[in-house]
């Protein structure tokens, strides 16, 4: 049967914006959920979806993405990945898929909302697609790992993450309700599908997807990389409205939710991504460092195409750029000291040979952390291991609900921005998290971070094992250790060291 | 530090980056003649390739179907477009990769 090409139907089809006569304008638009800042549904329709597809086209396609990422898994069944990979590279699997999969969960709901309540027929169809993509990638990342559960108890944490409260998993929760969940359409389209998917999305499943196939990974290569060519369709979606926004005199108010959605982005992704790619994958397969993905992907081409679309850099560039040499290095030693809260097994990652790379690609790097990491290499080797496990808790943001960090070393620079709101004083990782917190205080005022919950009694006993339990883990089997039981540290011993 | 950053965004290409396989060196093909004159630069991530131009690249669905030497429905090409660097605009003769601002 001949079927016509989609440019022919695909406009007049997606006209859908009549004109409501049981009901106003406003309220089968109402702003709370659709985010039109006033502007009336006919300057919609010139929202122009730049990749479009078809029902048919978007059946087909997907069976045929499926079909390769399932017949890829079942042809390396034999690999046995999990039995002869590096046990940094299994932290990385456990890590992502735990912190990954049920996003995606969450991401459907924002496709959701785009579908219903956007004023732009080009985005009510293409969120539509959209909602299916991300039901696929949450479904996906559940039955990838759900094979190494009877291996692995800390492989559960995929789908149990998200439904704990476990330290990272409210980092996670938090940002994703901020930027999916608990907005409007119009803001999920910038922040969620624009900011994030056409940016960090990028590091996660494409960069690392860079390693994962040098490490011989190639199911978890071929998994993320094919995710990501739905992104590559659906984030687009943003790109539109914001032109939108700008010929209506939103410039302003876009470019807000633009730098709010970078900056969250960056701090939860440093603590993920920044020390899986330059820790715990394997020395010898890593492509490039976290700095050079992020060059890559967000200041080369994210930020190049932000300008493009007639937005700024965003007002916090140098901060970031310097965060971009530093912040997760800091991350990394305090995931890492506060392993048993972690449901991977974080790998330390100092060898010689290690710091050597470090140094070379994060000139300083031996002066900062390595400082940190001589301390703790000489209790390893010295067993003095009660002195390489933390007795306190840190301060955590009430913006990223990561713990507050600063860089080791002779200027030792922690710092906490503070802010006293309605009575009560939150403390914040960089003055940035606060700038995100006094654009809005009424999205966030309420939350209670991880500190705030001990404090306020929410977690009994008030100790470690209070903390794991309230956390939700229900084994030691499940609390994270270090990655290859401190076998590293040999290799640091002065005897086994080329020079002091 | 800065000036790395800033020189890093200083640039002007655009272009598609695919999933290694077979796809990869059919659309290299493709941009070769697609874009007569134009510098095609090809970056090989081992998970991924970079193919880029400056300003401006496209992919045509009759050079692509001649370069793979097989029918070809040019939404396919999705499946193995993992990102790509610039604007794009996309139907069934064409894809475009564009900046609207050179820099």
């Amino acid at each position: 049967m001949a079927i016509h090409p989609r440019k022919n139907w695909y406009e007049l089809t997606r006209t859908t914006n009549w004109t409501p006569s049981y009901v106003t304008e406003e309220e089968l638009f109402p702003e709370q959920m659709s985010g039109h800042m006033g502007i009336p549904l006919q300057n919609w329709e010139g929202y122009d979806e730049p990749y479009k597809t078809s029902y048919p086209e978007y059946v087909s396609i997907q069976r045929e993405k499926d079909s390769g990422a399932y017949s890829v898994k079942a042809a390396l069944e034999r690999a046995k990945i999990y039995e002869n990979s590096d046990p940094g590279w299994i932290s990385i699997l456990k890590a992502h898929y735990g912190a990954i999969a049920l996003g995606e969960y969450a991401a459907v709901t924002g496709e959701g909302r785009m579908a219903r309540f956007s004023k732009a027929p080009g985005n009510r169809n293409m969120a539509t697609f959209g909602m299916m993509d991300e039901l696929r990638h949450g479904q996906i990342q559940l039955f990838f790992p759900h094979e190494y559960c009877k291996k692995d108890r800390q492989f559960d944490w995929a789908w149990r993450a998200y439904h704990s409260n476990e330290w990272a998993a409210i980092a996670a929760k938090h940002f994703f309700d901020d930027i999916i969940t608990g907005r409007d359409a119009i803001s999920v389209a910038i922040m969620l599908t624009f900011s994030f998917e056409t940016g960090f999305t990028n590091m996660q499943f494409l960069g690392l997807a860079a390693d994962a196939a040098d490490a011989g990974d190639y199911t978890f290569a071929n998994l993320i990389s094919s995710i990501q060519t739905d992104e590559s369709r659906h984030a687009q979606q943003g790109g539109p409205a914001l032109k939108i926004l700008i010929e209506n005199g939103k410039k302003k108010e876009a470019q807000q939710k633009v730098d709010i959605a970078i900056w969250r982005a960056w701090r939860l992704f440093a603590v993920l991504t920044g020390p899986i790619m330059d820790y715990y994958t394997p020395l010898e397969h890593r492509k490039q460092s976290f700095k050079e993905f992020m060059y890559e992907w967000i200041v080369g081409q994210f930020e190049r195409a932000l300008i493009d679309l007639g937005l700024e850099k965003p007002w916090y560039w140098e901060t970031f750029l310097k965060d971009i040499d530093e912040l997760h290095h800091s991350y990394h030693m305090g995931v890492w000291y506060w392993r048993s809260t972690a449901w991977w097994n974080p790998a330390a990652g100092v060898t010689p040979e290690e710091r050597e790379w470090l140094e070379e690609k994060y000139p300083g790097w031996n002066s900062h952390w390595g400082e940190c990491w001589d301390v703790i290499t000489d209790n390893v080797i010295n067993d003095r291991m009660e002195l390489v496990s933390p007795e306190t808790l840190p301060t955590v943001c009430n913006m990223s609900q990561i713990p507050l960090v600063g860089i080791p070393g002779d200027n030792w620079d922690v710092k906490v921005y503070s802010l006293e709101h309605n009575d009560r004083l939150y403390h914040f990782g960089s003055e940035v998290d606060r700038w995100v917190f006094e654009q809005e205080p009424e999205q966030y005022q309420n939350h209670l971070n991880f500190v705030d919950r001990f404090l306020a009694g929410h977690i009994q006993p008030m100790d470690l094992d209070g903390a794991l339990h309230y956390m939700g883990f229900q084994s030691v089997e499940e609390l994270g250790k270090d990655a290859h039981d401190f076998a590293w540290a040999e290799k640091c011993k002065p005897s086994n060291t080329k020079s002091a | 530090m800065t000036t790395l950053g800033d020189k890093t965004l200083h640039n002007n290409n655009v272009g598609p980056i695919i999933r290694s396989g077979d796809m990869v060196e059919a659309v290299i093909e493709t941009a070769e003649i697609d874009n007569p004159g134009k510098e095609i630069r090809v970056a090989d991530k081992g998970a991924y390739v970079r193919i880029e131009a400056n300003d401006e690249l496209i992919l045509t669905h009759k050079t692509l179907e001649e370069q793979l030497g097989r029918p070809f429905n040019m939404q396919e090409l999705e499946i193995n477009l993992a990102s790509f660097a610039g604007q794009i605009m996309a139907d069934e003769d064409q894809v475009r990769f564009y900046f609207e601002k050179s820099l």
